[in-house]
């Protein structure tokens, strides 16, 4: 007890967000009531125990999330956003909340290959979508020179909003493998940074590029 | 007080240090989204918390009627202010709340109050919150600070809160290091909302004498907010661990706060367990919100774990106040400043706000001046405007009132105001002192020359596209912390060095920093030192953004050769033995390269410990002994000229510059270059150093052209409370900041080296230039709006 195990390699962190994909659940670990914390067997005893007890309230519904090549079935309150479900039903903290309202972008992930930020698309919508978040591009090689080159530029300060920008990126760079440093600007220009690391997002990224280019060349 | 390469260090090749593009420890965490901030720790059978918020500016809660919430099924408890529960806490030491854990009164819109509500989700805490009936009696409040002067207005504070107005001395550590100065025995009490407090030194009569005109100006400073990126959030939980007599306490997300959390808990220390890291950017933020302290009170309630996280607009906490500055200075014909009196109006804040900028005076530009004779009286009007929560990166103190005042006195003049500065500035030791500051004329210099420096008075100058060009000038000090005692403890340990650290991780690189010195020191590389990242471990970051860094680092590099000179000790000895001893049995060890030699004798490079007559004899450093070897030193750094003379010696000095473009049709602002030169005294870490110069730049942009706090003034509510409605910079606005860095050695931290940290902020270098250009001076943000309301034309 006592020390903290950080990702402080990109391969640890690699390491550490496909642990976190590995752990997320295929089918719910068990089947609890969110109003009153009692766990029913089946899910068709959830609807019975709503019937019954809530009979007022909305009652969760089954889905099946597609989240980083792992489709995961899960029974959720239909009011909660993505971001919440990814937290606290799949454990995946990648998408962060700062503004609580789709103006900072921290909490990007991509669906169907655009942008999307997660604090205001309900995870009910997202059915049958595939969703990408930070912890997916962390384990494919081909964007370890992205990552590389945000640790070496220091494209961040505190860290927190740094994955919304990294997931950003990963869609400009998908969109078009060959930016200039005013698109990217532009790509990015819906990710708020309050440390003030903007220039460093275009050094990295452009440097990223270069190294993907040499590595696609050869 | 161990010295062993002197305080500015004569090291004169550096492998480690000052090199660019090493990836921070915990960069690719960061990156990968895998680092854990407060708000990401959710634990199995968590329970949600939500603390009730004032729809009112100013209002009292008098009764709550919480049968309906309880009601409602999933809603676990309901806290009141008034329940027994809260005389199980102490005071955080950190926390400034002087009535009551949880109040039943509130000093602004959005100030927890009342009751808590505990529920098994966060939308159900919601519904509860709506279903409190609460009997609120609305108070008188003041958001408008002018307004406030009024003596006949009610007072909006009680006495309990009086003591802010009382007058203390400096405290001083034990080390003799004024922390701050505060408040001064001569003024008046606090009548009504307000408060008085005057530092004057020098003689003024004499001051106004020698002027051959006076020179009186406004400078308005706004307050800025929202700096805190992450929802501040704790979830906690109690245990019973069977190697800790008494119960353990697990908190997460109230970061480097584990000895007050233990403190307000009445626990001991090592029964508090807190493994995060990552605190988000909470530069010179010291305090802990509500919801990051009252987390495990709600747990051992309901026995459950339980969370409670703020939302964006709950943490829209204030880092400037606002300030409304008439200065009257005295000046010859040749611009020197003979007097200067600066009569300020300031906001301060709603109580439990820090006191930092609206009392620190010695934080300014003044006491860098040859005149000695300056005056600085403030008037200071409670109000319910939010809370101030320090954030030194972001804090421009008092500098901008003398930039503009040496700007105006160029203009009245005629004359160049970095030679307006030139002939103000008093020399490196003292006010006294004539002789030029090297590290200034050497930023100035630079900055002229990287400028292409062609002084123009206001309104003279238009650009090929028909815009107005407008340019500006502003120096200040290199800051380091310097007040706070230092620890550091390293080990050598199987052939490895290990740094054991607490952190916080806060984004200012200072483990980075620190590795890179003890790398530095031991003749090692940047990964050979194993940095452990331990919550019980003595050395914390906490030392003040890159100026602490480097007034922390200075104990690191002794600590660092402490244990070198052990080090060497043991591969001496260890070179004479003869066997090799595993337990009681014996081997003949082959013989040492290192054989005959003495520990002053040796030195370590490149992972080896060598003879320094002749290198080709060594050992690897893995292998220079067997012994586990600590070096555990704790100490006060040399006094720095910035923590300890504010401004009265001069060592390590930086300039800013800006030229702006500005559209006197449509009001738009363009910053065509703008551009930092600083002598850090020695950079540590090139990357992080200069992104916090953009950090800085990102901010002094930011609170100049585009952001404002706007509250009602009829309901005294904030309008503007989220990141749609308060426009921070993207990334389409911030200039590109050209930086020029030197080192001059000149600071008393390792290597001379000084930091840069938060006096590049500024409220006033654009907005000067605007001035420069149009001849109009316009509140910041100089929006397109009030720029043309400036120049008249809307």
């Amino acid at each position: 007890m006592g020390k903290t195990q950080i990702g402080i390699s990109l391969k640890s962190a690699s390491e550490q967000a496909a642990a976190a994909i590995a752990a997320m659940p295929e089918q719910p670990k068990s089947i609890r009531c969110p109003i009153c914390d009692i766990r029913c067997l089946t899910y068709s005893a959830l609807t019975d125990h709503y019937a019954a007890n809530h009979p007022d309230c909305v009652i969760p519904t089954t889905i099946t999330l597609h989240v980083n090549g792992k489709a995961c079935s899960l029974i959720i309150e239909p009011h909660l956003t993505l971001k919440q479900v990814l937290q606290y039903h799949l454990g995946l903290i990648g998408a962060k909340e700062m503004c609580d309202r789709g103006a900072c972008g921290s909490c990007t992930v991509i669906i169907d290959g655009k942008p999307a930020l997660s604090c205001n698309i309900l995870a009910a919508e997202c059915e049958g979508k595939i969703i990408e978040t930070v912890e997916g591009i962390a384990v494919i090689p081909k964007w370890k020179p992205l990552i590389d080159a945000y640790c070496k530029w220091d494209a961040m300060q505190c860290g927190y909003c740094t994955p919304g920008f990294l997931v950003a990126a990963k869609v400009l760079l998908d969109r078009n493998p060959h930016p200039t440093e005013k698109e990217i600007n532009e790509a990015l220009s819906g990710n708020i940074c309050i440390c003030g690391t903007y220039p460093r997002h275009a050094q990295a990224i452009l440097e990223a590029v270069k190294i993907m280019a040499e590595g696609s060349d050869s | 007080m161990p010295d062993y390469t002197g305080a500015n260090g004569l090291r004169e090749s550096f492998r480690v240090v000052g090199k660019p593009n090493i990836p921070g420890l915990t960069s690719y965490a960061m990156a990968t989204g895998i680092a854990k901030f407060g708000s990401d720790f959710t634990v199995p059978d968590m329970l949600f918390a939500k603390i009730l918020r004032s729809p009112f500016a100013h209002a009292k809660v008098l009764a709550i009627d919480a049968s309906k919430a309880l009601a409602i099924p999933g809603v676990v408890d309901v806290v009141k202010w008034d329940d027994p529960i809260f005389g199980d806490i102490t005071q955080n030491p950190f926390s400034t709340s002087k009535t009551g854990y949880l109040p039943n009164e509130a000093h602004k819109e959005g100030a927890e109050v009342g009751a808590v509500v505990i529920a098994e989700s966060e939308a159900l805490c919601d519904e509860a919150l709506c279903a409190l009936h609460v009997q609120w009696e609305e108070l008188p409040f003041i958001v408008d600070i002018k307004k406030g002067l009024d003596p006949d207005f009610p007072a909006i504070r009680g006495p309990e809160w009086d003591e802010s107005h009382t007058y203390n001395p400096p405290p001083k550590t034990t080390e003799g290091h004024t922390w701050m100065a505060t408040h001064y025995p001569e003024d008046p009490r606090k009548k009504g909302n307000v408060g008085w407090s005057t530092k004057a030194e020098g003689d003024m009569a004499s001051g106004w004498k020698q002027a051959d005109f006076i020179l009186e100006y406004e400078v308005n400073v706004h307050d800025v907010v929202s700096l805190l990126p992450n929802p501040q959030a704790s979830v906690a939980w109690w245990t019973d661990d069977m190697y800790r007599p008494g119960k353990t306490l697990r908190i997460e997300g109230a970061v480097q706060r584990r000895g007050a959390i233990a403190t307000m808990y009445k626990m001991p220390d090592e029964n508090v367990i807190q493994e995060g890291l990552f605190q988000g950017g909470k530069y010179c933020d010291w305090g802990l919100r509500m919801a990051q302290e009252i987390t495990p009170l709600l747990s051992k309630r309901v026995n459950r774990p339980v969370r409670c996280c703020n939302t964006r607009e709950e943490n829209f906490d204030m880092c400037v106040n606002e300030r409304f500055a008439h200065i009257k200075l005295g000046v010859t014909n040749e611009g020197l400043i003979t007097a200067v009196d600066d009569s300020s109006l300031l906001d301060h804040g709603a109580p439990g706000s820090s006191e930092m900028t609206v009392y620190d005076r010695d934080w300014t530009g003044y006491y860098t001046l040859k005149c000695e004779n300056i005056t600085q009286r403030y008037t200071v009007v409670d109000s319910n405007r939010g809370f101030m929560h320090t954030c030194g990166q972001f804090v421009p103190y008092s500098w901008d009132m003398l930039t503009v005042g040496i700007y105006l006195i160029a203009e009245k003049l005629g004359k160049d105001p970095t030679e307006i500065a030139r002939l103000n500035l008093h020399g490196p030791d003292s006010q006294k002192d004539t002789r030029p500051v090297p590290s200034f004329e050497a930023c100035l210099n630079e900055g002229k020359k990287l400028m292409n420096w062609n002084w123009h008075p206001a309104g003279t100058k238009r650009l090929p596209d028909g815009r107005l060009h407008g340019a500006s000038f502003r120096y200040q000090m290199c800051p380091r912390h310097a007040f706070l005692k230092y620890f550091c403890k390293l080990e050598y340990r199987d052939g490895v060095v290990h740094f054991p650290t607490q952190g916080p991780i806060a984004g200012w690189f200072g483990t980075e920093c620190f590795t890179m010195i003890i790398a530095e020191e031991l003749g090692l590389m940047f990964d050979d030192i194993a940095v452990d990242y331990d919550y019980r471990a003595e050395h914390t970051d906490e030392a003040g953004g890159s100026d602490g860094v480097t007034g922390h680092g200075w104990v690191v590099k002794e600590c660092a050769n402490m244990l070198k000179k052990k080090i060497l000790e043991a591969a001496a000895r260890e070179a004479q033995e003869t066997v090799i001893r595993f337990g009681p049995m014996e081997m003949p060890k082959p013989e040492s390269p290192l054989k005959s030699y003495k520990a002053e004798d040796l030195d370590i490079m490149d992972g080896k410990v060598f003879v320094k007559s002749d290198p080709s004899k060594f050992v690897l450093f893995s292998q220079a002994t067997t012994e586990t070897i600590t070096a555990d030193f704790g100490s006060y750094s040399p006094k720095s000229a910035w923590a300890t003379q504010f401004g009265r010696k001069l060592d390590t000095m930086n300039t800013s510059w800006c030229e702006v473009a500005v559209d006197d049709e449509t009001g738009e602002v363009e910053i065509l270059k703008y551009l930092v030169v600083a002598d850090p005294g020695k950079v540590i870490r090139l990357t992080s150093f200069e992104s916090q110069i953009d950090q800085v730049v990102f901010f002094s942009q930011g609170c100049q052209l585009l952001e404002e706090y706007i509250l009602d003034p009829e309901t005294g509510v904030k309008l503007n409370g989220n990141m749609l409605d308060y426009r921070k910079p993207t990334t389409l606005d911030v200039p590109i900041v050209d930086k020029e860095i030197l080192e001059l050695r000149s600071g008393d931290g390792a290597y001379g080296a000084s930091g840069i940290a938060h006096n590049l902020a500024n409220s006033h270098l654009i907005i000067t230039a605007i001035h420069n250009a149009t001849g109009v001076w316009v509140d910041p943000p100089a929006t397109p709006d009030r720029m043309l309301k400036a120049l008249g034309k809307c």
